[in-house]
């Protein structure tokens, strides 16, 4: 029995492997890169890092629960201004400023979940999108609480322990701090995937009747997962205010909520690193094609058609459906 | 009539009117949704093509009447291939196709910023006559909008209740496959849902471009509103989808006296997910 | 063995839509023990009844009792809960899972905190020991690893079976697990039943007759929403007016 026990425990890990091989590489890639990078580029990998986060972050909903939510700016948005403006009013470090991100993700999530995440389908995404429309008004409105378009500017404190000191505007300090988040986000999103609340996760993706009448209220699953996305989605936003010292109601704009999207479809559904490829593909195509051509966008229209076109679950969905029939 | 009175009524009936042409767009998307499966996100921006086309008519016959001839016509040869070519795939996946339409929105609007350009315009009131009604000044050309949206809406109401052809659209929404077993021509069902669905959000655009100002985002607005309606009003259900319209642009009218559109907007929100809580399906979901 | 109190029941229900009248103020009970078949020509609402039972669809009058307590208006993850398992006719299976997380799932939810975010999964011994026991029982210890998606429709089934199985019920609802499948496959499905019905509670919705004489202590025959016979396997295949709605229907 234990002998069997350790193949079937093998060959279950074995497809996910591939991606947790690439995840441990894209890591220590990204240790070593902080060090010799120019500053550009550097500047560039922070913001990759953060999108990172994202990414997972959106994977929960849409690849481990099947909730394709176009709302995310909201918590995007809301991480990026927990900070900034606990930063501006509560006169706290940088640090402890990460912590209302948290909360006004869990508090939005929780919000907006319990409102969007029982309902159907079609009805979940459009609500959602809703969200995103009615929260991005509000944000470019209320310019006396956010500064609209325009933005609030913050000012980090340094942060001395034990004698030294740390400051964000040291961009290889902002790098390995970006860094470290990415990597605790990536093991605890890990663990939550590989523990029996992950399974029922998957499983519901796969056939949600089905774990209805295995004995699970499926909402509530559901509507925890979101919750976590939402969590995580809101910690890069406030990653994202920090690293810019800055937070503006562009925060909240559509660019956020379809972004994921894009990067989970293109990187690969439920594989929660998966998405980082589409990270960078996506933003290396940004940076050069935008430079390049004004309407870039309209490139960025049809690779979604094509992506959706190749396969409903994105490139890697494809290609692991190819390998496994 | 003291002054508030007439001032809640004029933007009580602006709003009305609005919501008629809200109306138009709407159920346009509850069509394509009740029949197709798919989510239309572009669908504003088709509304916003529409506003777009007639100002180039105007712009080279001079004539913006025209516009409700052409504009419908060059709609049907980009709709029609649009649904056979691109979004077949995608019907009945109703994530799916609510990303697809992403991507085309995004073409929609980028095309229209390339040829249109980025500066919002005007076109010139086609029929600057006002008339005085209970006391206050009504713009004649708005009346004409409203006249025009209720011919259609009547147009489409016998269409898909008094002929054969309109009774197997609905059928098809509310059972595709048997609408197909029974041996219907999905496939042609399909595309005329789709250019019928396109169609009614372009003609919302004409009639609303010269009251409104001609700008290459104006759909952002309209299908944020879109949405809001048909999730109150129910998706796919035709009667839903109008009395929405109606009813929330009217309140948003009249809401609009005291409070900012922004804040309207958002009172509106608020509606919908008092709405959503008691009936996730909307008001009037089958 | 059996109590006197009926293990499930059913008290006059009916289940109308729209005009269409699906479940015919049927009364229906099961004790403990018991290995029941249910038969009837389509439409006769088997499975209809199986949905009202397990909660997915809610009777427009009547109640249904389990071990006395009413679970008419209850949600179906609650039913199952307090022990009412079933199988589907369209097999309902996570095609991306292998068949040791698929059973591994069920198993878990019968655990006490089945939602813990820290453990890793497999490693929680007493839950795959309880997994590895049900695939032995059912006969799919060999394709444990296996993508459910890659395995034959009748192992398909035959995990659908085991998934009901998973939740440890203490009545388990099958609803046609042999349709579609080939012969030594549906040999295979009447053991594992055979085997399972020496200590469960089952009842068996079947659309051939010899599955059901064979397995079955006592038959009930739906007909148009209506119990029309109800008696031994031996009674029901000398019935006439069962035979006629069976010669009656072309299947």
């Amino acid at each position: 029995m234990r002998k069997k026990e350790k193949m079937r425990l093998e060959r279950g890990v074995r497809e996910k492997s591939t991606v947790k091989y690439f995840a441990i590489i894209f890591l220590l890639l990204l240790l070593v890169m902080g060090m010799v990078l120019p500053q550009g580029a550097r500047s560039l990998v922070i913001h990759v890092m953060i999108f990172c986060i994202l990414a997972m972050g959106y994977d929960i909903s849409l690849g481990f629960t099947n909730q394709c939510s176009l709302g995310h700016s909201v918590f995007f948005g809301i991480g990026a201004y927990g900070a900034v403006l606990s930063i501006l009013h509560l006169h706290i470090g940088f640090l402890p400023s990460l912590f209302f991100s948290l909360l006004g993700g869990f508090i939005l999530g929780t919000l907006t979940g319990f409102i969007s995440v029982r309902l159907s389908e079609a009805y979940f995404v459009i609500v959602t999108a809703i969200f995103f429309g009615v929260f991005h008004l509000l944000a470019m409105d209320m310019t006396w609480l956010t500064g609209g378009d325009d933005g609030l500017s913050v000012n980090l404190q340094t942060l001395s322990v034990g004698g030294i000191s740390i400051s964000l505007y040291d961009q290889r300090v902002n790098y390995y701090f970006v860094l470290v988040f990415l990597i605790l986000s990536y093991l605890a999103l890990d663990r939550i995937i590989r523990s029996p609340m992950g399974k029922i996760f998957v499983s519901i993706r796969e056939n949600e009747k089905r774990v209805q009448f295995l004995g699970y209220n499926v909402y509530r699953y559901k509507l925890i997962a979101f919750i976590v996305s939402g969590v995580f989605s809101a910690l890069s936003g406030g990653l994202y205010g920090l690293t810019l010292r800055y937070g503006s109601a562009d925060f909240f704009s559509f660019h956020w909520s379809i972004m994921p999207v894009v990067w989970c479809l293109i990187g690969g559904l439920g594989t929660l690193a998966g998405p980082w490829i589409g990270v960078v593909i996506m933003s290396l195509f940004q940076y050069y094609v935008s430079a390049w051509w004004t309407y870039y966008l309209i490139l960025f229209g049809i690779i979604i058609l094509l992506i959706l076109r190749i396969s409903r679950k994105g490139i890697l969905g494809y290609v692991l459906s190819r390998r496994l029939s | 009539m003291p002054e508030i009175v007439s001032t809640v009524l004029f933007l009580f009936i602006n709003g009305l009117i609005w919501g008629l042409i809200v109306a138009l767009i709407a159920l346009g998307l509850t069509l394509i949704f009740g029949v197709m499966g798919i989510v239309n996100m572009a669908h504003g921006d088709i509304y916003m093509a529409g506003a777009v086309l007639s100002f180039y008519v105007v712009g080279m016959f001079g004539n913006f009447w025209l516009s409700l001839i052409l504009v419908p016509v060059i709609v049907i040869l980009f709709a029609a291939p649009l649904e056979r070519l691109v979004l077949r795939p995608y019907e009945g996946y109703h994530s799916t196709s609510m990303i697809a339409t992403v991507g085309i929105s995004f073409i929609i609007q980028q095309i229209a910023l390339g040829i249109y350009g980025g500066i919002p315009k005007k076109i010139s009131n086609p029929w600057p006559m006002s008339f005085n009604f209970l006391g206050v000044d009504y713009p004649g050309y708005r009346f004409l909008v409203a006249f025009i949206s209720i011919l259609i809406l009547a147009g489409l109401w016998l269409f898909l209740y008094r002929t054969s052809y309109g009774i197997l659209v609905r059928a098809s929404m509310q059972d595709r496959e048997m609408a197909s077993a029974m041996g219907i021509d999905v496939n042609k069902i399909l595309i005329t849902t789709f250019v019928l669905g396109c169609v009614l959000a372009a003609v919302g655009g004409v009639l609303a471009a010269p009251i409104y100002q001609v700008f290459y985002l104006m759909g952002h607005d309209v299908i944020l509103l879109s949405f809001i309606v048909v999730i109150i009003g129910g998706l796919g259900s035709l009667k839903g989808t109008l009395i929405a319209a109606l009813a929330l642009c009217s309140i948003e009218g009249v809401m609009a006296s005291f409070l900012s559109p922004v804040q309207a907007k958002a009172a509106i929100f608020i509606i919908m997910i008092v709405v959503l809580m008691r009936r996730p399906r909307g008001l009037f979901a089958e | 063995m059996a109590s006197n109190h009926p293990l499930l029941e059913t008290v006059s229900v009916t289940m109308r839509f729209g005009g269409l009248t699906a479940l015919d103020q049927v009364s229906y009970s099961i004790h403990e023990g018991d290995v029941r078949g249910i038969i009837g020509p389509n439409g006769a609402g088997k499975t209809t009844l199986f949905n009202v039972i397990t909660g997915e669809l809610k009777p427009t009058s009547g109640k249904i009792f389990l071990r006395g307590e009413e679970i008419t208006h209850l949600p179906p993850h609650l039913i199952c809960q307090k022990g009412l398992s079933r199988t589907f006719q369209l097999t309902l299976i996570f095609p991306e899972m292998t068949v040791y997380d698929s059973i591994w799932v069920g198993v878990n939810s019968r655990a006490k905190k089945p939602w813990n975010p820290v453990l890793v999964a497999h490693r929680v011994s007493d839950l795959s020991q309880k997994t590895q026991e049900i695939c032995h029982l059912v006969g799919l210890e060999e394709k444990m690893d296996e993508l459910v998606c890659n395995l034959s429709y009748g192992d398909q089934k035959i995990l659908e079976m085991a998934m009901a199985l998973s939740t440890q019920p203490s009545v388990l609802l099958l609803d046609e697990p042999t349709q579609g499948v080939s012969p030594k496959e549906t040999d295979h499905i009447i053991q594992v039943i055979e085997r399972l019905s020496k200590n469960m509670t089952i009842i068996l919705i079947e659309h051939s007759m010899d599955v059901v004489l064979r397995l079955c202590h006592r038959i009930t025959v739906l007909s148009e929403g209506r119990v029309v016979a109800e008696g031994s396997p031996n009674e029901i295949s000398k019935n006439e007016e069962v035979q006629r709605i069976y010669l009656g229907e072309v299947s």
